[in-house]
């Protein structure tokens, strides 16, 4: 029971801050579908960054982790500029654009690390070695039955996520950009109207979402596989996405999904162990998360009331 | 105030500025911007791009290579090349359909493998003879994908979900199942594949012996461009396909011009998800004659890019889905010629993707340009009236 709750919070908050980061994107009124890229090359550029301080800083010091995050969350950040660009400044379609930007980070991503490995590092392989992070246990609490489980082998990005989120809560209801940031999803040409440009906001929104995105990429590189690879393309930017439709573009519902998500995968594994059957069952239990994504989609996405100008292009001139 | 229009934007719009011939120039434009993007990475790597792009068109047999094997010629690369081509047309044409209706389709690789799982275990274990094994392939792969599609838009228009995000779903859904059914029951314990599927009923011949060539001759072919063909003439000629257009064109405007959206919705992703279903059956009981478990392939994510490139337009896929077949077809023998990363392949391709995109923006730069030039024409004409 206590594995079911570690395991399933180590998934389910790097979720978490990456439907954050589509929330940011899709109430500006962008349309955000390039999650998985997003993820995929934030976290490339976090690996990459981790190993090469890794090799000066030798294999023990926990400098590379906090870094990796940091750059993680820029190459994000960087990478999603193309999106903010295509779909701002060259009215591009967002949905189009969004699969375009995901397609090519993974062609991108694996190019480079293959094509990196061999002429810096000498080494045919197609991943980046991250190596386990460390866990912490708070002592006392961690002694409580089933609760104490989620002060057990906590990774250090949990504690950075759920700092992140609660900051980006704050941003995003409390604050005047918050506001308006929400407006331009609604009614930018009001937002227009009150002398804010709705073009300026966007791009700030779809940034946020490539820092986010970038952190979770590097958080799944962490704690599912202990290294980079083409791996990371296993649609977990797609489940962000189903999260926060769920969640009704709110951060608080949406937090409630990713935790069903994170609950439903690591209890369906247990399950599998539990009962000993064999490793290709593991299979089967990998569907749960996308079943049930299908399942509350098929029971909430007709009331939900997605942000009224999402997806459509600003044109000043349209009323 | 006279307006000056730099040389720069009167050479791009005398390029492109005709706006018949824009569906064509356009998308030549993004290949080439895409390959000189493409070349400039490979020359970074310390490598020739020329050589290498040549090497591209050897590998398809488009262009004769140093040497050949026993058996083996440009012709039969070509073959060969064209075996690949096969999947690739059906699957940008499911792509276009889609689009066209304003939909779109990222779930064609989950519907190839879905096919072709559903053929390879029906068909291509029996021991049925080849007149009955092969259209019996060809027709189940079209009902399977067919339904996933048709599922898809069923979920789109009842329930409304995004169906990009179903699609996504439904992809990953399809590659555990059936990866957890190979495992368990059909694998083949040397290649950790599942195990060949009968020669009667695959849809590729192997081997075929004209003279001393060995040929391998993809049925298939024929009958993707005459599909390309029925395509075309059904959005062109028929009541459907003009109904499919309209919702994609605007939802609301057909709606009040009495168009059951609903019905045509399903209906598009179902065609869809029947030309993915055949694309499937081509690749995994034609170009392959096994299933890797847990690999989608990389043919349904291509065929956006094929698609992107010929405008949604039948005929124009069937000029892109060569280039993109080219690229990726070739890459092999460029990467062990040249000693690139066959890897190369898909970021020229994404490339391509990420330029077709700006289609529109270059469209509205374009006309942006020639209005400059237009203006400036007519001010020159005015300041000499003037004297």
């Amino acid at each position: 029971m206590n594995k079911v709750i570690i395991d399933g919070l180590s998934f389910a908050l790097p979720l978490f801050i990456m439907a954050i980061g589509g929330i940011y994107s899709e109430r500006s009124g962008i349309t955000n579908l390039a999650l998985e890229g997003l993820q995929g090359a934030g976290a490339f550029v976090g690996a990459l960054v981790a190993i090469l301080l890794m090799n000066k800083l030798g294999p023990d010091s926990q400098i590379p982790y906090y870094v990796a995050m940091v750059c993680a969350m820029i190459g994000g950040m960087l990478y999603s500029l193309l999106h903010a660009v295509l779909c701002v400044k060259f009215k591009a379609d967002q949905v189009i654009s969004g699969v375009v930007i995901n397609i090519l980070a993974m062609a991108l991503t694996t190019f480079l690390t293959k094509s990196i490995n061999r002429t810096v590092f000498g080494a045919p392989s197609d991943k980046f070695v991250l190596g386990v992070s460390a866990r912490w246990t708070v002592p006392g609490i961690s002694k409580i039955p089933v609760l104490g489980a989620v002060f057990t082998n906590i990774y250090p990005f949990e504690v950075i996520i759920i700092v992140i989120a609660a900051i980006a809560w704050y941003l995003l209801y409390r604050t005047k950009f918050g506001l308006h940031l929400r407006a331009c999803g609604d009614n930018p040409h009001a937002v227009d109207a009150a002398g804010i440009d709705v073009a300026k906001v966007r791009f700030k929104a779809v940034m946020m979402s490539g820092a986010l995105s970038g952190l979770a990429g590097m958080a799944f590189a962490y704690s599912i596989s202990a290294n980079y690879s083409s791996s990371i393309y296993v649609g977990y930017g797609y489940l962000a996405i189903a999260a926060l439709i769920f969640g009704n573009w709110k951060i608080m519902p949406t937090l409630g999904a990713c935790l069903l998500f994170g609950l439903a995968k690591s209890g369906g594994y247990q399950i599998v162990q539990a009962a000993g059957m064999p490793s290709s069952y593991s299979d089967l239990v990998m569907i749960l998360p996308y079943v049930l994504t299908l399942l509350l989609l098929v029971f909430f996405s007709k009331h939900n009331n997605a942000p009224r100008a999402l997806g459509e292009i600003y044109d000043k001139g349209k009323r | 105030m006279k307006q000056k229009v730099d040389p720069l934007t009167k050479f791009f719009v005398k390029l492109l500025g005709n706006e018949k011939h824009q569906k064509f120039t356009i998308p030549v434009f993004a290949i080439v911007l895409s390959l000189i993007v493409g070349a400039v990475v490979i020359a970074f790597l310390g490598k020739n791009p020329l050589s290498a792009y040549w090497n591209l068109l050897q590998g398809s047999g488009i262009a004769p290579k140093a040497r050949y094997a026993g058996g083996k010629s440009m012709l039969t690369d070509f073959f060969s090349f064209m075996n690949y081509w096969t999947p690739m047309i059906f699957a940008s044409l499911s792509v276009a359909v889609a689009l066209k209706a304003g939909l779109f389709n990222i779930g064609i690789s989950g519907q190839m493998l879905t096919a072709g799982f559903i053929t390879t275990v029906m068909i291509g274990y029996s021991t049925l003879s080849a007149p009955i094994a092969k259209p019996l392939v060809i027709m189940i792969g079209l009902i399977a994908g067919g339904l996933v599609g048709g599922l898809i838009g069923v979920l789109k228009y009842k329930f409304n979900i995004n169906e990009v995000v179903s699609s996504i779903m439904l992809n990953y859904i399809a590659e555990y199942i059936i990866a957890f059914f190979i495992n368990t029951k059909y694998v083949d314990p040397v290649s950790r594949q599942s195990k060949a599927v009968s020669d009667a009923s695959r849809l590729t011949l192997m081997n075929v012996q004209i003279g001393d060539l060995k040929f391998e001759i993809p049925l298939g072919i024929i009958l993707a461009i005459l599909v390309a063909f029925f395509i075309r003439f059904l959005f062109e000629k028929t009541t459907i396909g003009y109904e499919l257009k309209a919702v994609g064109a605007n939802g609301k405007a057909a709606l009040y011009a009495g168009i059951n959206v609903g019905k045509n919705v399903i209906l598009a992703m179902t065609i869809s998800g029947a030309l993915a279903g055949i694309a499937g059956v081509t690749y995994y009981m034609g170009y392959f004659a096994s299933i890797q478990p847990k690999v989608l392939s990389s043919t349904g994510f291509d065929a956006i890019a094929v698609s992107l490139l010929g405008n949604s337009n039948p005929i124009g896929i069937l000029f892109s889905s060569f280039l993109i077949t080219v690229i990726g077809k070739g890459s092999t023998y460029m990467s062990s010629t040249a000693g690139l990363d066959a890897e190369i392949a898909s970021v020229i391709t994404g490339l391509i993707l990420l330029f077709s995109a700006c289609g529109a923006f270059i469209q509205y730069k374009v006309k942006r340009g020639k209005d400059r030039i237009e203006d400036a024409a007519k001010q020159a004409g005015n300041g000499k009236e003037a004297k």
